[in-house]
């Protein structure tokens, strides 16, 4: 068009459209799709709609073995499956008075702190993406693939471990792990700056990320937001410490929190927490190494095994937020209703919903990340 | 559990409302049994006077041989390490119930997700159309009645997998594909 022939368009008044993102798309986390109105490029209103990896996990418990289901219970959230494990496996124990090892316990603590280093860091490489950052994505994912080297050494699984049982774990450490594990930690330390100076230093990611995504402790606290998108609105509260399971009362590690409750203060309580989860990991080498035992408790006939009725209700601190499972027994050998509480039912729906008015197209994936939101665990 | 076990801010919800069963489950869950008309004033009371601002989770469970659900809503507070597990009962048959989100918002996630796996309407939820099942018309799922197996055997064919090699190991009895 020649310019003498342009004629500036009159919008009308009320200018919207519709944006439809996912449940293919690489600004979603997972399958999951968001339905956006928006006028110009802001976001009027944003709708969820989840589903795409409903797999009917809680249908499928109440059908199974209480021992088929650990071999289900890892899918339910594929960045950080052990907290899955050890919730289940916890509340298995609460229902069938299972007195579990000091050894597996200790165990259970250090793929649950690994599993958190996984999770962190392909968010890191995750939230990094979505401001454009690409090269901040290889370096996490191929770190976060470091600690995956070792889960497939202890467990014989990259992803989906399956080490925790009800009762302990599945299997020992294998000769000399804890040295490549201490080595492991070294190097993910001594690869943080590198992190800041690419990501969290980075004038793109400080100019995208702070002032975006902003909610105060008072609107978490009525959404129901948990974890370290809780601990970035200023809250210091952390399972680990607030409802302790395993040993956590024994370990010293400090609870990071910030005030500003944007994107940037939930990415900076991320990197702060991976030096935490090494630190706490640094202090459980030493007891394993000093610690010998039995792995497990004495279970009976898997296929004949039995739990007394009742209910409990078990909740983890996992990468993500505060993971529940409550768990209802008829006193039979497979459960009566197993009701998963994922962190990101909360985080990927009515949050994410509220967060994304007003801001624009292109926060919405930065939004969605730097919540951390898990859609399998919305979807069960 | 004798009251005198209770953390302090409960003394005063408890104090309040009558006709509340408790019982201790281990050192940090207390059960409450309740009718089911005065779930919402003990929900109010617990945010209200002893600091429970937390919704964990509202969980339903399927009693057919009753005749009943069950819905459980599990609160949690970030002043006592105490969270508390309130039981109600609603008749199966009329699958009614009043929605908490004005004492909770996220009671709103999990009233529409109970609506669509159990059926149940909760008056006054802002949003109960389907989230996960959106094409879903079959009956709720997650009913205890719901027969998983019937429902796949009557919308879908099983796949017909006869392979040579899976023939061939049969013909041995079974062993090890080589």
């Amino acid at each position: 068009m020649r310019p003498e022939n342009y004629q500036p368009v009159n919008h009308p008044a009320s200018h919207a459209f519709e944006l439809y993102f996912g449940p293919n798309h690489p600004g979603i986390e997972g399958n999951y799709a968001l339905h956006a109105v928006v006028s110009g490029d802001t976001v009027e209103r944003l709708t969820a709609d989840g589903g795409y990896l409903h797999r009917g996990f809680e249908k499928l418990m109440e059908e199974r073995l209480w021992i088929q289901n650990i071999a289900l219970v890892p899918r339910i959230c594929v960045p950080d499956p052990v907290p899955m494990e050890e919730t289940y496996a916890r509340a298995v124990e609460t229902l069938g008075g299972l007195e579990v090892p000091v050894r597996a316990e200790w165990l259970r603590m250090m793929v649950l702190e690994m599993s958190r280093l996984t999770a962190h860091l392909f968010t890191f490489g995750g939230h990094a993406a979505t401001v454009g950052l690409y090269t901040n994505m290889f370096w996490g994912v191929t770190d976060r693939d470091m600690i995956l080297d070792l889960f497939e050494e202890l467990t014989g699984a990259r992803v989906y471990h399956m080490y925790i049982t009800p009762g302990g774990v599945r299997r020992d450490l294998p000769p000399g792990f804890l040295d490549r594990l201490s080595a492991r930690l070294d190097y993910i330390e001594q690869r943080l700056p590198g992190f800041d100076d690419l990501f969290f230093d980075n004038a793109v990611f400080v100019g995208r990320a702070q002032g975006t995504g902003v909610m105060s402790q008072e609107q978490a606290l009525a959404w129901g937001v948990t974890g370290p998108n809780l601990r970035a609105c200023g809250l210091q509260f952390d399972l680990r410490r607030d409802d302790p399971y395993l040993r956590y009362e024994e370990v010293e590690f400090d609870i990071p929190t910030e005030s500003a409750g944007d994107c940037y203060a939930r990415a900076l309580v991320r990197r702060a927490e991976v030096v935490e989860s090494i630190r706490i990991l640094r202090q459980i080498i030493p007891r394993l190494r000093h610690l010998d035992g039995p792995i497990r408790c004495p279970l009976p006939n898997p296929l004949a095994w039995t739990i007394p009725a009742g209910d409990t209700y078990v909740r983890t601190e996992s990468s993500k937020g505060e993971l529940a499972y409550y768990v209802v027994s008829d006193g039979t050998e497979k459960p009566w209703r197993v009701h998963v509480r994922g962190p990101s039912s909360m985080h990927a729906v009515q949050v994410l919903e509220h967060l994304g008015v007003g801001a624009r197209i292109e926060d919405i994936a930065q939004i969605m990340f730097s919540l951390d939101a898990c859609p399998p665990e919305v979807d069960r | 559990m004798s009251e005198a076990q209770l953390p302090a801010p409960l003394h005063a919800v408890f104090d309040e409302i009558t006709g509340v069963i408790f019982k201790r489950q281990g050192a940090r869950r207390l059960r409450v049994d309740i009718d089911a008309d005065r779930l919402p004033t003990l929900l109010a009371l617990l945010k209200g006077r002893a600091g429970y601002l937390h919704l964990s989770a509202i969980s339903c469970v399927d009693w057919p041989q009753d005749s009943e659900f069950e819905l459980v809503y599990h609160l949690g507070s970030y002043e006592t390490q105490v969270m508390v597990a309130a039981h109600i009962r609603i008749p199966r048959a009329a699958s009614r119930y009043l929605s908490v989100y004005d004492i909770h918002i996220p009671a709103g996630f999990f009233e529409r997700d109970i609506h669509e796996m159990y059926g149940i309407e909760f008056e006054g939820s802002p949003n109960m159309t389907p989230f996960i099942l959106t094409e879903w018309q079959g009956p709720p799922p997650m009913r205890k009645d719901f027969d998983t197996l019937g429902y796949v055997n009557q919308h879908y064919s099983w796949q017909q997998y006869d392979p040579q090699w899976l023939r061939e190991l049969e013909a041995r009895g079974g062993g090890l594909v080589e």
